[in-house]
């Protein structure tokens, strides 16, 4: 069966769940927070920007020189 | 081979609905699950033969 | 329609015309790139695994040949069974009901049938509907095998959902340009996520050091 001969390199990860069933809810909740503080950073970002172009637009001529 | 008879002479295989999904999903489920079930038996039977 | 044609010929065969769209309007046979399409015609795995499958047997090859995800590996750039399958359902075209069988019924089984079906989704369905299917399984802590070009690498349900979500490219596909979350929330096609964890704002105060942690 040739499409999985290469079983040599696969054996050096284990994939096996619920080995340490408390590590592996701390690394997932590590990650998931990961996750809400880079989605709120880039919503942060973006107001950021968005106020930035508001500013511009509001400069008079004489400001903007 | 399963998939030669499931073309018949057609070129065509027939559309699984969500049911035979779901039936595929179980059977193959409860195969898994039977698996284990030997392999705990044999270990057992071994681990029996050890302490006799 | 109650049969699929056992090969891709004709789905193939459409790439340029009438072939039915995909729901966000792609058109599924070219959704992987021509010579991804070419490899995985071309493999062993696709010619013996995936000739006269339907939806029901896509669960049995999942479930007996899956060991990982991935794209194509090794010199040879070969198209790994997750591809080639996920490949078939780009032919078979499944609707949401036997998505929601593989994702749910399915997937808390078998988690790498999960991950396909969170893959074929993220390429066919609207940004909307992809937000809705995939989300849930960012709590999906469970682990997969991924394999690169080169060596195997262990990730997690929830990674790869959020690499779907976040990345352009994986499993040697582009993925299309999908609206970001918050322009579908700003114009009100979605509501804000809330995270199984809880309102961020407690959680800042509770844990600060836990959100800093690693940068």
């Amino acid at each position: 069966r040739n499409w999985d001969d290469e079983e040599d390199s696969d054996n050096e990860v284990d994939d096996t769940d619920d080995v340490d069933p408390e590590a592996e809810y701390a690394a997932w909740k590590l990650r998931e927070l990961k996750r809400i503080k880079r989605d709120r950073e880039a919503i942060e970002q973006r107001e950021k920007e968005l106020e930035e172009v508001e500013r511009r637009k509001n400069l008079t001529e004489e400001e903007r020189q | 081979m399963q998939h030669l008879r499931n073309i018949g002479q057609t070129g065509e295989v027939k559309r699984a609905g969500v049911d035979d999904v779901r039936a595929r999903i179980e059977a193959l489920w409860e195969a898994m699950e039977e698996e284990k079930r030997q392999d705990k038996k044999t270990l057992g039977e071994r681990l029996e033969v050890r302490a006799v | 329609m109650a049969n699929h044609r056992a090969d891709e010929k004709r789905f193939l065969d459409e790439r340029g015309s009438g072939g039915p769209l995909a729901p966000n309007g792609l058109n599924p046979a070219t959704i992987m790139e021509k010579p991804v399409r070419e490899r995985i015609i071309d493999s062993y795995f696709w010619k013996d695994q995936c000739f006269a499958v339907n939806e029901a047997d896509i669960v049995d090859r999942v479930v007996t040949h899956v060991k990982f995800i991935g794209g194509t590996y090794g010199d040879a750039q070969r198209p790994s069974p997750f591809l080639c399958l996920a490949f078939k359902l780009l032919q078979l075209g499944p609707g949401d009901d036997i998505l929601r069988e593989y994702l749910e019924y399915g997937g808390e089984k078998f988690k790498y049938l999960r991950a396909l079906a969170c893959f074929y989704i993220r390429l066919t369905r609207q940004a909307k509907d992809v937000y809705l299917f995939l989300e849930p399984y960012l709590e999906d802590r469970r682990k997969l095998k991924q394999k690169k070009r080169m060596g195997t690498a262990l990730t997690y349900m929830d990674q790869f959902v959020d690499d779907l979500l976040e990345k352009d490219r994986i499993c040697a596909t582009t993925l299309w340009k999908m609206p970001k979350r918050e322009v579908l929330e700003d114009l009100e096609v979605l509501e804000a996520r809330v995270s199984p964890l809880g309102d961020i704002e407690d959680l800042l105060e509770s844990d600060p050091e836990l959100v800093n942690e690693n940068g």
